[in-house]
């Protein structure tokens, strides 16, 4: 991250750098808006005048994170032309820090994706292969980083959303404990499963803005601290004996990838070399993740979605002529299809006389799920397992339909139901497309992860794609 | 799921649907549900809803004024306005 230092201090590299992003962004359109001249004029007035840990270092935002005077779309037609009047604690913290926002990227609408192609705006291309997605639903967080323009990104992790497109994009990509980063600032899909996660090409920034961000909030009473958490217990001791990952036996139950597969045994005798012991875990609930976690997700969207109403802001229909009308022409025509189908099933599974049979029975499985975890780190410190059971797919590709797509959430999901920080990481690459695995650890142990995260990255180091800037100070010197 | 049922269920959630649409999600949706179905499978008894995953109590802040966003910037997102006021169709 040293190299990023000083761009603000250089108007020439600066000028340059801002230039060849906008030149590189025509192809893989990250940005929905790129405006770094706004985001350091929004970090110059907020400071208070020390030296931050973040010095002149540019990010991108997910444009479902609110910043003070940049769009905040949520990649949807409703709130095209809407403006944030403030920042989300997350941005707010970086800011304090002295790092400034240049600008807002592209997401599946609403968060609702693992491709980016359900944007209303236009599809980010990955680049490492530009007929290939990005992921999703943070795609163009996940894209903008791996092209080298900026060092950092935010994005949201409902059910993957920041770890399986930073796995298509091949860098690294945090799901942090749920509650340990405020949601104040990003706009709610499913409030009890969502976190603000980072995407980084680096280990140790990514470590130093989760250091930043992280912390209890008066704005977010659903934020919490490790000392009023469940951490803390079991600390001591254990940080010199060896470490133990954990792999899932249900794995062998689940339709991988053949070349994924091969991969994560790769690096199991990595990480077997480096010291750890590898040890097989039962997890009987993963054949059950998928459809706990979309009755709940679903289910919460359709309240929290509830919000836009035509009225107070967010596209209007002008046609309507009474108010609930105007509501149901405002809707219809402000949100996307995968939105809407989301919102449908939601309200389906909340309706009186279902309620019991679907939405109380999966939060009844989620219970399950999370004693599965709980089980399964009294013998291990890690988890692994795979990020996605696909490699990165191409556009409009028929196998992964939506429902396919769904599907494939298995192994990200899990954390979100259950709170537990999660980790993608890339371990190597198939045909010229990046293969990244997840580690989970038990609450508010993020250090952990990292630690074998950095391990592995001097093992497989974060690949580089053609499409990329390269460090932007010094350049040719 | 039945046909007519989408139609409750859309306007339930104050979301008017065209035929095609309609259709369209009448399948996913009930593609859906019936994956769904699987968690039948399971034996929940005895098992409590978890709500949060990690969730204490309610907690509250010093009941104080403190300076908040500026109520202009957000009229400047209402879609109508007249004065300080957002329009909308007549109610009545």
């Amino acid at each position: 991250m040293t190299n990023w230092k000083g761009i603000t201090s250089n108007d020439t590299e600066y000028e340059r750098w801002k230039r060849e992003v906008s030149e590189l962004d025509e192809e893989i359109k990250s940005f929905i808006q790129f405006d770094p001249d706004l985001g350091r004029k929004l970090t110059d007035s907020g400071r208070t005048g020390r030296e931050g840990m973040l010095e002149g270092i540019p990010f991108a935002v997910k444009d479902n994170i609110a910043v003070k005077s940049f769009k905040l779309t949520c990649g949807s037609e409703i709130l095209k032309e809407f403006t944030s009047t403030y920042n989300a604690t997350a941005v707010e913290k970086l800011i304090a820090e002295g790092a400034f926002v240049a600008g807002k990227t592209n997401l599946d609408e609403f968060g609702m994706g693992s491709s980016t192609e359900n944007s209303a705006f236009f599809n980010t291309r990955n680049p490492w292969n530009l007929a290939v997605v990005p992921g999703g639903s943070s795609g163009g967080s996940a894209a903008s980083v791996a092209a080298g323009m900026v060092p950092f990104a935010l994005g949201s992790d409902t059910g993957g959303s920041v770890r399986q497109p930073a796995s298509f994009c091949g860098v690294y990509g945090l799901k942090p404990t749920y509650g340990s980063v405020s949601r104040y600032g990003l706009v709610a899909y499913a409030s009890s499963l969502e976190v603000i996660g980072i995407l980084a090409r680096e280990i140790d920034t990514l470590e130093r803005v989760f250091e930043t961000i992280k912390g209890e909030d008066v704005m977010d009473q659903s934020s919490l601290s490790p000392d009023s958490g469940e951490s803390g217990k079991e600390k001591s001791g254990k940080e010199n004996r060896k470490k133990t990952i954990g792999i899932p036996e249900e794995l062998e139950n689940v339709d991988i990838d053949s070349e994924i597969r091969k991969s994560m045994e790769e690096s199991l005798v990595n990480f077997r070399k480096s010291g750890f012991d590898i040890r097989k875990i039962r997890i009987p609930t993963l054949e059950y993740v998928v459809s706990a976690y979309y009755v709940i997700a679903t289910a919460e969207a359709s309240a929290n979605l509830a919000r836009f109403d035509g009225i107070r802001y967010g596209y209007r229909d002008f046609s309507a002529e009474n108010p609930e009308e105007l509501m149901l022409l405002s809707r219809e025509k402000g949100f996307g299809e995968e939105v809407k189908l989301r919102i449908l099933l939601g309200t389906y599974v909340l309706r009186s006389g279902f309620q019991e049979q679907y939405y109380i029975r999966a939060q009844k499985i989620r219970t399950a799920i999370r004693n599965d975890f709980s089980r399964a780190f009294k013998d291990v410190d890690l988890i692994m397992m795979p990020v996605y059971p696909r490699l990165p797919f191409e556009f409009e590709n028929s196998e992964m339909d939506p429902f396919s797509q769904k599907l494939a959430d298995i192994f990200t999901c899990t954390a979100n139901l259950t709170g537990l920080p999660a980790l993608s990481f890339p371990i190597s690459l198939s045909s010229g497309l990046p293969i990244g695995m997840q580690l989970m650890a038990p609450p508010f142990e993020e250090r952990r992860i990292l630690e074998a995260a950095r391990l592995y990255g001097n093992i497989f180091p974060v690949p580089i794609p053609s499409r990329h800037l390269g460090s932007p100070i010094g350049k040719g010197e | 799921m039945e046909k007519r049922e989408i139609y409750t269920t859309a306007y339930m959630a104050r979301l008017s649907l065209n035929e095609d649409e309609a259709d369209k999600l009448e399948k996913a949706i009930s593609r859906m549900l019936e994956y769904f179905e699987k968690m039948k499978e399971i034996d929940v008894t005895n098992l409590e809803p978890t709500t949060h995953a990690l969730l204490k109590n309610n907690k509250l802040r010093p009941d104080i004024t403190a300076e908040n966003t500026d109520t202009g910037a957000i009229l400047d997102n209402a879609p109508e306005l007249e004065d300080r006021f957002i329009v909308t169709p007549n109610v009545l």
